[in-house]
C-alpha cells in the first residue's frame, strides 16, 4: 500500500512543475492523432525509449551517483533474450521480456559484485571494459547470430500481433512504449521516497558518513544498479520487436551507451525529470540535425558536433545540467 | 502567481517546440514520374563504392529518361516508360552508412513518406536484409542488384527480386578455377598438380556476407577435396591486421581467399607485402578486390591477384554495348564501369523493364511482372544469359541467368594494371599468371 | 615455433607505442586526477596530422613527428586553457561528462573535415621494407621505426621530468599539490603543462601509428581503452610502471598468435575452433577489469 502512495506522491514538487508535466502527458497522449510523418513518429519513439534507459540510469548514475558507461550490454541481453526466444521458440514478448530481466538481473549480480569494489572514474571505465568484454563474446557466438546478428521477419506474424509484439502500424509500439514510459515514471517515484533511495543519496553525498549510519554500502548499490538494469532490460526486449533486426555492433556498442548516460547527466542527474528532459532536447536536436545538416547538405558528423558542444558547456557551467539550470533560476526568483 | 503561470505556459510552448519539430508529408508531385527510392552507402567506409553505385544507377536512369543515339539498348531509344505515357524515371537517394538499423529507417521513411514506387539497393548484405523485411512487411517491390549472400533469396520473400548471382555461385567458379589449373584447362598454365593447390587459408569479414562467405568456402572446399587450414573472420574496418596476417601465414597456405570490402583489402595485401607472404595464389571475393582505390593505392603490388566480379573492362571486347555504356560511364565519372557500378546500372535497368511490362504503379502489378520478366542478355552491360528470376523453390527472386567471372590484376603494354578475364575459360583474354609473383 | 617468436616481437614493438599512447594519460592523471576520455581522439588527430604532413610537404611519413608533437602540445594546451580548467571546479561527474563532450567533438570535428573513410600512408622509403631475423620472423621496417622512435621519446620525457627544473616542479605538483603551492610552483601552469606534455607525447604516438595503422575518425577509442588498461596495469601516474604495463599490453593483443603456435603445436582441433583472433582485445579489456579489483591501485601503483 504504502508503495503505491509512495508512487503516486508527487506533493514536493511545485504546481508549476505539475503544470507543465500535465501539458506534455497531453501531447504525448494525443501526438499519434496529430499531422505527423513516419520520421516524427521514429523520433518521438526514440525519445521515449531514451527517456526510460535514462530513468534507468538515473537510479544508479544520478541518485547514487556512480557513473555507469555500460547500460549497453543489458540492452543487448534484453534485446537478445527477446529475438532469440522468438525466432527459435516462438515465445511471446511477454514471457521472454520478464526472461530477459531475470538474466539481465544476473548478469549484473556477477559483475555488479566485483565491479562496485570500485569508486568514481575507476568505476565507470570498468563498466565500459565489462560491456565491451560481453560484446565480443556475442559477436562470436553462433546461438545469437554471431555479428550477422539476428532478424526477425515481421511478415510471419499478423499485422497486429499484441502477443509477440509485431505491429505493422507504428502507433501500436508508441503506445505500449508511452505504457512502460508512465510505469516508469511511477516507478523512479516510488524509488525516491523508499528507503534504498535516501539509502543512495547519502552514499552520493559521502560513503564514510552513509557506512557510519549503518548502511550496506555496497549492497545498496548492487541492488540498485540490478534496478536500473531491468529498466535498460525491459526496454532492449521493446527495442528487438520494434527494430526487428539486432546485431552486437547495434545494441551493444559503446555509443549506445555513452549517449545513455549523457542524455540523463545532461537533463539533469539525480532529479526525476532530468533523463526525460535531456531525451527531450537531445533525441529530436540529433535526429532533426542529422536529416537537415547531415544527409542532406553532406556534412557528416555536424549533428553530433553542437551535441558535444552543448555537453561541454553544460558540464562546464552548470554540472547539474538543464534540470540544475532551471533549479538556479527558480532560487533566483524566490 | 501570475508570473509562475505565465512561465509554466511558456514551458509548455518551450516543450511542444521541442516534441512538435516534424515534418509534415509534403503533397504529391504533379509531374508523372516514377519514383524509384535508392539507398546506397554514400558515406561511411563503403562510401567509395556508394560514388561508384550512384554513378552507375544515375547513368541508367539517364539513359532510360532520354533518347540516346549509338547505345544498342532498347531503353536508349526510348524516353521513358513507354506503356506509362513516357513517365520518367525518378531516383531518390539515401544513405545507410553501412548500418542496417539506419537502412530500415531510410526504408520505411521512403515508403510512407516519399511514396515511393518502389526500392533499389543496398550494396551490404546486412542492409539489404534488413530493408527487404521492410520492402516486405508493406509490400513494396525491391530490386537488388549487387548484395550476394546467398541467405538473402531463401527466405521465400515475395517482394524480392535480385539480379546478380550469389556468392554460392563465385564460390563455386573459384574451385573450378583450382581445379581447372590442375586439369590444364587455364590458359597459359600447365603442370601444375592438385597436391600443389590443397592447403586453402581464408579470411573474411565478421559481417552477414562475410560470415556466409566464410561458411561456403568450408562446404566448397569439402566438397572439391581441398583442405581448408585455417579460416578466420577478423573485425570489418579494421585498423590492423597484422596477427592476422601471421596467422594466416602460418598455416603454409597454397592458396589465400579474402572476402573484405576496400580499406581492408588494401590494408590486408600491405600486410601480406610486409609480412612476405607468398601464397601461389591470391583470390578477393570482389567488393574491395576490383575497386578503382585498390589498384590506385597498391600499384604494381597486385600483379597476380585474382578477384571474382561480374564486370571488368575487357568485357567491352566481347560486348560491344557494354564498350558503349562505359564511354558515357567513363565520361561522367573517369574511371571505368566496375562490379559496382555495372551491377547498379542493371538493376535500374531492371526497374525500367518491370515497370514497362507492368504499365502500371500498382505493387501487385509491378509483382507480377517481375515474376514473369525475361531480359534477353544483349540488353546487359554485363555478360549475363540474361534475367529471370524464379518465382518459386528455394532460391524465389533470385536471377537464374546470372554468371560470374575471375579476373587478374596483370600490367598491360601501355604499364597500366588492369583486370585480364581468366575464368570462365573459353572468355580468358589473356595468359593466367601463375604462381603468384610475389612482392 | 616461427608464429611463436613473431608474436612475441610483433606484441613487444606495438607494446612500446602503447607506452607513448600511455604516457600522457598517466602524466594528467598524476598532476591533477582528471580522466581524459578525449585521449585517444589526440592520437587520432596525432594520425590525422602525420598523413597532411606527409601529403602538404611530401616529406617521409617518419618526418611528421616533430609537427605531431607540436600539434599535440598545442592541442593539449588549448583544451586545457579554453576548456578542462573550467571542468575542475565541478564534481567528477562534470570532469567525466566534459571529456566525453569533448571526445565527441574532436571525432565529429575530424569525421566532418576528413570523412569516414579509413585513410593510411603508402608512400615512404619504409614503407614495404621488412627485416627479416630468419626462421620466419620478418619484422616490417614500419613497425620497427615505430617503436624505437617511441621509445626515444618516452625516454626524452622521462628525463625531462626527473631532470630538469620545469619536469621536478611538474613531479612535485604530482606529489602533493598543497605543498608544490606552498613552495610556489604555479600549480595552475604545472596543470596546462602535463596537459601539453600528454597531448604531445600521444599525438606523436599516433604520427608514428599511422605508418602501419590505418586513421578514422572512430579509431580513438581503442586507444583510449587500451590506454586505461595500461595505466591501471601499471599503476595511475606512475611513468615507469606505465612503460612496463605496457609490453604486456602488447603481448596480451597477441594472444591470438601464441594460441596458434599451440594449436599447431598440439595439433588439436578444439583449439582450432576457437575465433581466438575476434578476442585480440578483449584481452585488454579483461586485464583493466581484473587488475582494478583485484588490486585497485595498480600493480606497481602508489596514487589512489
Amino acid at each position: 500500500m504504502e508503495v503505491v502512495r509512495n508512487a503516486f506522491d508527487f506533493s514536493d514538487f511545485p504546481k508549476t512543475d505539475l503544470l507543465v508535466v500535465g501539458c506534455g502527458l497531453l501531447f504525448l497522449l494525443f501526438f499519434p492523432l496529430l499531422p505527423h510523418s513516419t520520421f516524427a513518429m521514429a523520433t518521438m519513439i526514440q525519445f521515449l525509449m531514451f527517456s526510460l534507459y535514462g530513468m534507468g540510469w538515473n537510479t544508479i548514475g544520478g541518485y547514487g551517483g556512480q557513473v555507469d558507461l555500460g547500460k549497453a550490454q543489458y540492452v543487448g541481453i534484453g534485446a537478445y533474450t527477446t529475438a532469440v526466444m522468438l525466432i527459435r521458440w516462438d515465445v511471446p514478448f511477454w514471457v521472454s521480456m520478464p526472461a530477459g530481466v531475470m538474466f539481465s538481473v544476473t548478469w549484473s549480480f556477477i559483475i555488479g559484485y566485483p565491479l562496485f569494489r570500485l569508486t568514481g572514474h575507476y568505476f565507470a571505465i570498468a563498466t565500459i571494459a565489462t560491456s565491451l568484454v560481453l560484446k565480443d563474446v556475442f559477436e562470436v557466438w553462433d546461438f545469437v547470430g554471431a555479428a550477422r546478428g539476428l532478424e526477425i521477419l515481421a511478415t510471419k506474424y499478423d499485422a497486429v500481433d499484441f502477443t509477440h509484439l509485431i505491429f505493422e502500424n507504428d502507433n501500436y509500439y508508441y503506445y505500449i512504449l508511452l505504457a512502460f514510459f508512465l510505469l516508469g515514471i511511477l516507478i523512479i517515484n516510488w524509488f525516491r521516497h523508499s528507503r534504498l533511495g535516501y539509502q543512495l543519496r547519502c552514499i552520493k553525498d559521502n560513503e564514510l558518513i552513509a557506512q557510519s549510519l549503518g548502511i550496506d554500502v555496497h549492497k545498496s548499490k548492487v541492488k540498485t544498479y540490478a534496478l536500473a538494469t531491468a529498466f535498460v532490460s525491459v526496454v532492449g526486449s521493446f527495442h528487438a520487436c520494434y527494430i526487428k533486426n539486432i546485431e552486437p555492433e547495434d545494441t551493444m556498442s559503446l555509443d549506445l551507451s555513452i549517449l545513455i548516460a549523457l542524455m540523463a547527466m545532461l537533463g539533469g542527474a539525480g532529479s526525476l525529470w532530468g533523463p526525460i528532459i535531456g531525451a527531450g532536447i537531445l533525441i529530436p536536436l540529433k535526429s532533426y540535425l542529422k536529416e537537415w545538416l547531415g544527409a542532406s547538405a553532406g556534412l557528416v558528423g555536424i549533428d553530433l558536433i553542437l551535441y558535444a558542444l552543448i555537453i561541454m558547456v553544460v558540464s562546464a557551467v552548470e554540472p547539474r545540467g538543464v534540470w540544475g539550470l532551471i533549479e538556479k533560476i527558480r532560487a533566483r526568483r524566490t | 502567481m501570475m508570473k509562475r503561470f505565465s512561465m509554466g505556459l511558456a514551458w509548455c510552448a518551450a516543450l511542444m517546440l521541442i516534441a512538435g519539430g516534424w515534418l509534415v508529408p509534403s503533397p504529391a508531385a504533379a509531374v508523372k514520374e516514377v519514383k524509384i527510392g535508392v539507398i546506397y552507402p554514400l558515406t561511411g567506409g563503403a562510401a567509395a563504392a556508394g560514388r561508384e553505385l550512384r554513378a552507375g544507377a544515375e547513368l541508367a536512369a539517364q539513359i532510360a529518361n532520354e533518347v540516346m543515339d549509338g547505345i544498342d539498348m532498347d531503353m536508349a531509344k526510348k524516353a521513358g516508360i513507354q506503356s506509362l505515357g513516357g513517365a520518367k524515371i525518378k531516383l531518390i537517394f539515401k544513405d545507410h552508412e553501412g548500418n542496417p538499423t539506419l537502412g530500415a529507417d531510410l526504408a520505411k521513411k521512403l515508403i510512407l513518406d516519399d511514396k515511393v514506387d518502389g526500392i533499389l539497393g543496398c550494396y551490404h548484405s546486412s542492409v539489404t536484409k534488413t530493408v527487404s523485411a521492410v520492402c516486405e512487411q508493406y509490400g513494396v517491390p525491391m530490386i537488388n542488384g549487387s548484395s550476394t549472400s546467398p541467405a538473402l533469396t531463401k527466405r521465400g520473400f515475395k517482394w524480392f527480386w535480385r539480379t546478380t548471382p550469389h556468392d554460392k555461385w563465385f564460390t563455386k567458379d573459384l574451385f573450378e578455377l583450382l581445379d581447372g589449373l590442375a586439369a590444364g584447362k587455364v590458359r597459359g598454365v600447365s603442370g601444375v598438380k592438385k597436391d600443389d593447390l590443397q592447403r586453402l587459408a581464408a579470411a573474411c569479414e565478421r559481417t552477414e556476407w562475410g560470415a556466409h562467405v566464410a561458411d561456403l568456402i568450408k562446404t566448397l572446399a569439402e566438397q572439391y577435396g581441398y583442405d581448408l587450414k585455417k579460416s578466420i573472420l577478423y573485425a570489418a574496418k579494421s585498423a590492423d591486421l597484422s596477427s592476422e596476417v601471421r596467422s594466416l601465414k602460418a598455416a603454409r597456405p597454397d592458396v589465400m581467399l579474402f572476402a573484405s570490402y576496400t580499406s581492408d583489402a588494401i590494408l590486408m595485401v600491405k600486410t601480406l607485402k610486409a609480412q612476405k607472404a607468398k601464397p601461389k595464389l591470391i583470390w578477393g571475393q570482389d567488393a574491395g578486390f576490383e575497386k578503382p582505390e585498390f589498384r590506385q593505392t597498391l600499384g604494381d603490388n597486385i600483379v597476380g591477384i585474382l578477384t571474382r566480379t561480374v564486370f571488368l573492362p575487357k568485357v567491352a571486347d566481347i560486348k560491344p554495348v557494354a564498350g558503349q555504356v562505359n564511354q558515357l560511364y567513363k565520361a561522367k565519372t573517369g574511371h571505368d564501369l566496375g562490379g559496382a557500378s555495372a551491377r547498379a546500372f542493371t538493376g535500374v535497368q531492371t526497374w525500367v523493364y518491370a515497370l514497362e511490362k507492368a504499365g502500371s504503379v500498382d505493387h501487385a502489378a509491378i509483382q507480377k511482372a517481375c515474376n514473369t520478366i525475361e531480359i534477353p542478355g544483349e540488353q546487359l552491360v554485363v555478360p549475363w544469359a540474361g534475367i529471370k528470376f524464379a518465382s518459386t523453390g528455394d532460391e524465389t527472386g533470385q536471377n537464374v541467368l546470372g554468371s560470374g567471372l575471375i579476373g587478374q590484376y596483370q600490367k598491360g603494354k601501355d604499364g597500366k594494371i588492369g583486370l585480364e578475364i581468366v575464368y570462365p575459360f573459353d572468355l580468358a583474354t589473356a595468359d593466367m599468371i601463375y604462381p603468384f609473383p610475389g612482392w | 615455433m616461427d608464429i611463436l617468436i613473431s608474436s612475441l616481437v610483433a606484441g613487444l614493438l606495438i607494446g612500446s607505442v602503447f607506452a607513448l599512447v600511455a604516457l600522457g594519460l598517466t602524466i594528467i592523471f598524476g598532476v591533477m586526477d582528471i580522466v581524459n576520455f578525449a585521449h585517444g581522439e589526440f592520437l587520432m588527430i596525432g594520425m590525422y596530422t602525420g598523413i597532411l604532413t606527409v601529403q602538404v610537404t611530401g616529406l617521409d611519413p617518419l618526418f611528421s613527428l616533430p609537427v605531431a608533437l607540436a600539434v599535440g602540445f598545442a592541442l593539449g594546451l588549448l583544451c586545457y586553457v579554453g576548456f578542462v580548467k573550467y571542468l575542475l571546479r565541478g564534481p567528477m561527474v562534470a570532469q567525466l561528462l566534459g571529456t566525453f563532450g569533448l571526445m565527441l567533438f574532436l571525432r565529429n570535428l575530424v569525421l566532418l573535415i576528413f570523412g569516414s573513410e579509413d585513410r593510411g600512408i603508402h608512400t615512404g622509403i619504409l614503407v614495404g621494407k621488412s627485416l627479416d631475423l630468419g626462421m620466419g620472423v620478418i619484422i616490417p621496417a614500419t613497425k620497427l621505426a615505430a617503436a624505437v622512435l617511441s621509445v626515444l621519446s618516452f625516454v626524452a620525457v622521462y628525463v625531462f621530468i626527473h631532470k630538469t627544473k620545469l619536469g621536478k616542479a611538474l613531479q612535485a605538483t604530482a606529489l602533493n599539490r598543497q605543498a608544490a603551492r606552498y613552495m610556489g610552483i604555479p600549480a595552475e601552469r604545472m596543470n596546462a603543462l602535463a596537459w601539453g606534455i600528454g597531448g604531445a607525447t600521444v599525438t606523436a604516438a599516433g604520427a608514428l601509428l599511422v605508418n602501419f595503422w590505418s586513421a578514422s575518425p572512430y579509431v580513438g577509442l581503442l586507444f583510449t581503452m587500451i590506454a586505461f588498461a595500461i595505466v591501471a596495469l601499471g599503476g595511475f601516474g606512475s611513468i615507469p610502471g606505465a612503460f612496463f604495463a605496457a609490453l604486456v599490453v602488447g603481448l596480451i593483443t597477441e594472444i591470438p598468435g601464441i594460441w596458434d603456435f599451440f594449436t599447431y603445436t598440439f595439433d588439436n582441433d578444439w583449439m582450432a575452433d576457437v575465433p581466438m583472433n575476434s578476442f585480440k582485445y578483449t584481452g585488454v579489456y579483461l586485464t583493466y577489469f581484473i587488475i582494478m579489483v583485484v588490486r585497485p591501485r595498480g600493480l606497481f601503483g602508489w596514487k589512489l
